[in-house]
């Protein structure tokens, strides 16, 4: 067996998947070849600190954190919701109708006609005794 | 209870019963976060927010596939974030991290722990040693062969999760395989030099 064939086997060898002719190949190749060996023990090495972090348990209580997580999160939704609900929505009631009013008052003021200036009627002239009676000259008497 | 039916009973407001898929899909989770990460309590904080993502997307869950491969592929992704993310990180924040990692493995020292404490340390720098050389894997390389070696994923599976064909899989693994070793091989000799 040569070199190239042996690292190809490595993995199926470590894991015992080889046929036992193969295995016997592989096993006294690795027994003369130096760097074969070599890298037969590095990929042993990998396999076994995989291994060990493969074997880290998962936190005990991940379920509950995981249901506690999304309680929160729907809560803190409802609070958004909620704020929209009290805060927001009257303060928007309030601008549109201050706003409403406000155009109300502009359209009306475009709406008057143009002609419409502050004349004195002619009648107002005859009842107008400012003229006959002033109120300087009975302060004066 | 099947998947599709706990999952419909869910979608339909029984909260609690996602526990039950919690419990079911817990560790497979875990496993395949923890070879992204190779640390325990960010494995853990990723199991949790795998979770999470899952719970608020599950009505999205056509039931195609199988739930497990859905997971999956929540896993892998949150994971290959998580890791971008902290690449963008501050120098500072990542020495920060490397001590924090160094805590992380005081567990070697408890009174459970019958080996003595040089064997510990050279369980730690293999640790490392191998972490680092899956870190410089390619994406795609680094989810194939965490899928294939910490899940023991068949190349079927593997190719449905990562939405690719088999023979694609296949390539994959063996480019992986050979990278590893190569990277691990230097490592190595730069180990043996100093």
């Amino acid at each position: 067996m040569n070199c190239q064939l042996c690292q190809k086997n490595l993995d199926a060898y470590q894991e015992g998947r080889l046929s036992p002719d193969m295995m016997t190949q592989v096993e006294s190749h690795l027994e003369t070849c130096d760097s074969c060996k070599r890298i037969y023990n590095i990929q042993l090495l990998a396999n076994r600190v995989i291994n060990s972090e493969k074997e880290t348990g998962v936190n005990t209580f991940l379920a509950t954190r995981v249901l506690a997580g999304i309680e929160n999160l729907e809560n803190a939704g409802h609070e958004k919701e909620s704020f929209t609900v009290r805060i927001l929505q009257p303060a928007l009631i309030t601008v549109s109708l201050a706003a409403a009013v406000f155009f109300g008052i502009v359209l009306g003021n475009l709406s008057r006609p143009a002609g419409n200036t502050d004349k004195v009627p002619v009648e107002l002239a005859l009842i107008n005794d400012v003229s006959l009676e002033s109120v300087d000259i009975l302060s004066l008497e | 209870m099947t998947d599709s039916e706990t999952i419909n009973d869910i979608i339909r407001g029984d909260k609690e019963k996602f526990r039950l898929l919690i419990e079911k899909y817990q560790q497979m989770v875990f496993r395949t976060c923890m070879g992204f990460v190779h640390n325990k309590d960010d494995a853990d904080d990723l199991t949790q927010e795998v979770f999470i993502q899952a719970y608020q997307a599950l009505s999205k869950f056509k039931m195609e596939s199988a739930f497990s491969t859905w997971l999956y592929r929540i896993a892998v992704n949150a994971s290959l974030n998580k890791i971008r993310r902290s690449a963008g990180t501050s120098l500072f924040q990542r020495i920060e991290s490397l001590f924090e990692r160094d805590n992380n493995k005081v567990d070697f020292f408890s009174p459970v722990n019958t080996e003595d404490p040089e064997s510990i340390i050279i369980k730690q720098e293999h640790s490392l040693w191998l972490k680092k050389a899956l870190d410089s894997l390619p994406e795609n390389q680094r989810t194939a062969i965490i899928l294939s070696k910490y899940d023991d994923l068949p190349q079927k599976e593997i190719a449905e999760i990562m939405n690719i064909t088999e023979g694609a899989v296949e390539a994959l693994l063996q480019r992986a395989k050979k990278n590893l070793r190569e990277k691990l091989m230097g490592d190595g000799r730069k180990k043996s030099k100093k």
